[in-house]
């Protein structure tokens, strides 16, 4: 942390020094400089020429002059389409306008006898007031008051709730996370009601002033990784968070690394049950997807659905996944290291189908998995991109043009595309999409070692990706815990999917504070039932 | 400054790594397609006194669209090619095989070995060095001695499998003959007796026309030369005392019967229990037996317990019967211990055994052989009483 600090300094005063320089500009330019911070004037003309000269430029900022009671003058400001207008004709301007004439206009009786709003926030000065028009609330300030007030009938057009594309599940809920940080955090406490779930409210990026919240559960969740995680965001002097996965990259440990130490989701279940398990969600409004820390490798493996389903599947498809993992990892450098350097160590039979069809290939094997990797990457990523309606044309010239017409026209081997597609397959068993981009990734560096130091560059490759990951934490929690350092509590639910009634303890780094989280003695019985 | 250094340091470690990457190189990487895989390798001694070194090297192209449907002889070639050299050693002879062999010999996939006759009694230590020491061929490999060169082996094109060398292996993967593995030769030359036995192979049918191998009989070697050869019977035996019989069968003809019935040996094992009694070495070999009844040409009931008993003691005389001709060719004529006694006197008596060590050929045709075997005829068959029969015909005693 104090290497943070130290580096922050220059960082920071370098932005200071930029924010000087425009406003130097600004004054040279004669343009109306405007001190947000001040606080509210009693003269109604006063503050609208300021909130205009705030908003100079802006057409799309609405400033609606009325009076209140026929007498006093007041002003409405909201910006278009972030409000719900027939609310404030109803609820607010109309009670207003149709006021006694000689009534209390201060802004506490306006508040609490005039307005029928329920979320009313008083707001003083003008950073305040800018602040909840930008959040939608439309401000309303009167004559001969130092004070406003904020109406909280903010409403803008958002995506309904949706099943979440990335993260398809059989069995299980099919909410996910939209755009709206509201939306997102009402979706995990409909899950969670207790009053221990805590949103820590932040705020990042200097223009965008992104909302952003810290959900907990007091009481469950480990204070220090709060702490830092707080202190972390706050550490953020930026222009913009347009999505979490910019704020991810400003508060990973190693952002070096291919592994990400991050877990981002779209499904409230899951953030939900990551809460539960002690750990910490962070909330990004306008993206869907909602960063979990801390995350281990073994987090990245697991599905919602291992939990959904019965036990017993869960581990073996648990076990399906870790094997698959492999798979993509270094079948294409098994598969190069074994024909270019080991051939003795291949199958007979196989040996010789596989010495058959490579027969009339003129690359090396190294050049031709290389080859083919890229272009299934490149057919991957071609498939992701493009409109829905011409993808399916990428696939069919996919399969055919690399599959059949490569292998007939000798370019590369039958074997050779079974290995890719097999490896493109096994990545796609990964259930977090960045995880598996780490491993494809990862891939192709192994077949470079495979292909120039055989096995022994695999061995190479293995230590070092075991070292890096054994070497990486996330939020003060191991990369690989709980296989290393080795704790047999955690293994119940990284080895097997162990049942519920005997995943009765938090994980050790998450979950510390509070251990247990169901009673003993939950396994079903006919005769426990009968008590 | 300092900027530039750490960049220079994020540069460096990677491209450095990249580097030595490069510096190992590929140099002893092979593409699969620059190989001549070597499935049989043949040993043979010319008339010169040199070592004629022959190979089978497969087609893989052919060899795949065999598979692919098409019948063998009809592909892009033969199957197979056979090559051979002669050289002053075995390596010298691969060297100048090499000269010919457009692709690199790779012998990593070898599947037999074949040794001439003619080679076997000349004596093999010198060539089984070089399987021993050479890393490339494999040590599974199968070693067979051959009847004829082994060079007209691997011409032979076999029915079934794709070459003759995988028809030997096949053969000895059977194990209805013995079969011996290059390792498992090493360990008997090795071994303090330094006897070997290794199964014989010779070709079915007259050339051209040969279309096959055959397993028979065995050749037993003496300080690394062959000394002699056993029939099948006798192999047969020596499988019997060295515990490799996995799958036999036993004919016995009752008494007071015409037919015969068929045994298949089901589950065998024998123990050899050496004792030392003064100056008298004895070996027992203890023979456990199930059989199987699959053919019955008699009338009689086997149903009947006491006629199972009466089978049962007639195969054990059986069973003794063909152990006792081994021992007569190996013990007594040929006096070459290629049956195990040595280590097991060695492992039970170590000192007594140091002391007629260098002597053992001759103590060895000394040593009494007590053999008790007990056969077991567990099931009688699908059908029990004789179904070919009518009823009053089986015998009842």
């Amino acid at each position: 942390m104090k290497n943070g600090q130290k580096g922050r300094l220059p960082l920071k005063r370098r932005r200071l020094k930029q924010q000087k320089a425009k406003q130097a500009d600004k004054t040279a330019k004669l343009e109306p400089s405007v001190d947000s911070k001040a606080p509210l004037s009693d003269s109604l003309r006063a503050n609208e020429n300021t909130f205009r000269s705030i908003y100079d430029n802006s057409s799309d900022v609405i400033f609606r002059p009325f009076y209140i009671g026929e007498q006093v003058k007041a002003l409405l400001i909201y910006i278009e389409g972030l409000s719900n207008i027939e609310e404030i004709d109803d609820s607010v301007l109309s009670p207003l306008i149709k006021s006694k004439a000689d009534g209390d206009t201060t802004v506490d009786t306006l508040i609490n006898k005039k307005v029928a709003v329920s979320d009313v926030k008083k707001v003083t000065t003008f950073s305040d007031s800018v602040k909840e028009i930008a959040s939608g609330s439309p401000v309303i300030i009167v004559d001969q008051q130092t004070s406003g007030f904020a109406l909280g009938l903010s409403k803008w057009e958002n995506r309904s709730v949706e099943e979440p594309q990335a993260e398809m599940v059989v069995r299980g809920p099919r909410e996910g996370f939209v755009e709206t940080i509201g939306v997102n955090t009402s979706l995990i406490r409909r899950r969670i009601r207790s009053p221990k779930l805590k949103m820590k409210a932040m705020e990042a990026g200097e223009y965008t002033k992104t909302a952003i919240k810290i959900a907990y559960i007091d009481g469950v969740a480990d204070q220090s990784v709060i702490k830092e995680a707080a202190s972390r965001i706050n550490r953020i002097d930026v222009d913009g968070i347009l999505d979490s996965g910019v704020l991810e990259e400003y508060i990973e440990d190693h952002p070096q690394s291919p592994f990400p130490q991050v877990l981002s989701t779209e499904r409230p279940d899951i953030v939900s049950a990551n809460l539960l398990e002690g750990r910490v969600a962070i909330l990004v409004d306008g993206s869907p997807f909602v960063l979990i820390v801390p995350a281990t490798f073994y987090s990245l493996l697991q599905s919602s659905e291992d939990y959904y389903g019965r036990f017993l599947i869960g581990t073996s498809i648990r076990w399906l996944r870790y094997f698959f993992l492999l798979i993509s990892l270094f079948l294409p450098s098994l598969y190069v290291a074994l024909l270019t350097y080991h051939q003795e160590m291949v199958p007979t039979t196989l040996l010789f189908s596989i010495a058959a069809s490579r027969a009339q290939v003129p690359f090396p094997a190294l050049i031709e998995a290389l080859m083919m990797e890229i272009t299934f990457e490149a057919l991957r990523e071609a498939g992701l991109r493009l409109p829905k309606q011409v993808g399916s044309a990428v696939s069919i010239v996919g399969a055919l043009v690399i599959g059949e017409a490569a292998v007939s026209a000798g370019i590369v081997s039958a074997p050779m595309v079974i290995v890719v597609a097999l490896t493109g397959v096994a990545s796609f068993t990964i259930p977090r999409y960045s995880a598996s981009a780490a491993v494809r990734m990862l891939r192709f560096p192994m077949i470079f070692l495979a292909g120039t130091l055989g096995l022994l560059g695999i061995m190479l490759g293995i230590i070092g990706i075991i070292v890096h990951m054994a070497t990486i934490r996330s939020f003060g929690e191991p990369y690989l815990s709980p296989m290393a350092p080795m704790k047999w509590r955690g293994m119940k639910d990284v080895l097997i999917r162990a049942p519920w009634w005997k995943l009765n303890t938090r994980p050790r780094f998450t979950g510390e504070t509070n251990d247990y989280r169901q009673a003993d003695n939950q396994k079903p019985s006919p005769i426990r039932g009968k008590d | 400054m300092r900027r530039l250094m750490v960049m220079k340091k994020w540069l460096i470690t990677p491209v450095a790594i990249l580097l030595m990457l490069l510096l190992a190189g590929c140099w002893d990487r092979t593409e699969i397609n620059d190989l001549a895989i070597i499935v049989g390798l043949g040993l043979h001694e010319t008339e010169d006194e040199e070592v004629q070194l022959s190979v089978q090297i497969v087609n893989p192209s052919s060899m795949a669209s065999g598979q692919s449907g098409n019948s063998g002889q009809q592909g892009t070639g033969q199957l197979t090619t056979m090559e051979k050299e002669v050289g002053k050693t075995t390596f010298d002879a691969r060297s100048k095989l090499q000269e010919k062999v457009s692709r690199e010999l790779f012998s990593g996939h070898n599947r037999v070995v074949f040794i001439s006759e003619k080679l076997a009694e000349k004596g093999i230590r010198d060539h089984i060095d070089f399987l021993a020491r050479y890393t490339r061929p494999r040590l599974r490999s199968y070693v067979y001695v051959t009847k004829g060169v082994p060079a007209d082996f691997f011409k032979v094109m076999p029915d079934l499998e794709s070459s003759s060398a995988e028809t030997a292996r096949e053969l000895a993967d059977l194990r209805i003959g013995m079969s011996v593995e290059v390792k498992e030769l090493l360990q008997m030359t090795a071994d303090a007796s330094e006897n070997a036995a290794l199964p014989i192979i010779t070709i079915e049918g007259e050339p051209p026309h040969s279309y096959g191998l055959r397993v028979q009989g065995a050749a037993v070697f003496k300080h690394g030369k062959m000394v002699g050869q056993l029939d099948d019977s006798a192999t047969r035996g020596v499988m019997w005392i060295r515990d490799e019989i996995e799958e036999a069968t036993i004919m016995v003809q009752p008494e007071g019967e015409t037919g015969y019935i068929s045994f298949l040996v089901l589950d065998a094992t024998t123990k050899l229990v050496p004792e030392i009694k003064g100056d008298n070495w004895t070996m027992t070999v203890q023979i456990n037996a199930i059989d199987d009844a699959v053919e019955n040409h008699t009338t009689l009931d086997l149903m009947k317990p006491d006629t199972i008993k009466r089978l049962e003691k007639q195969l054990e005389e059986k069973v003794e019967q063909r152990i006792h001709i081994a021992l007569e060719q190996v013990q007594k004529d040929m006096k070459a211990d290629i049956l195990g006694f040595g280590e097991s006197f060695d492992s039970k008596y170590p000192d007594k055994w140091e002391a007629v060590k260098d002597n053992w050929d001759e103590k060895f045709s000394e040593v009494t052989v007590n053999i008790e075997s007990d056969v077991e005829i567990k099931r009688p068959g699908r059908s029990t009483s004789p179904p070919a029969l009518p009823e009053d015909e089986v015998t009842n005693e």
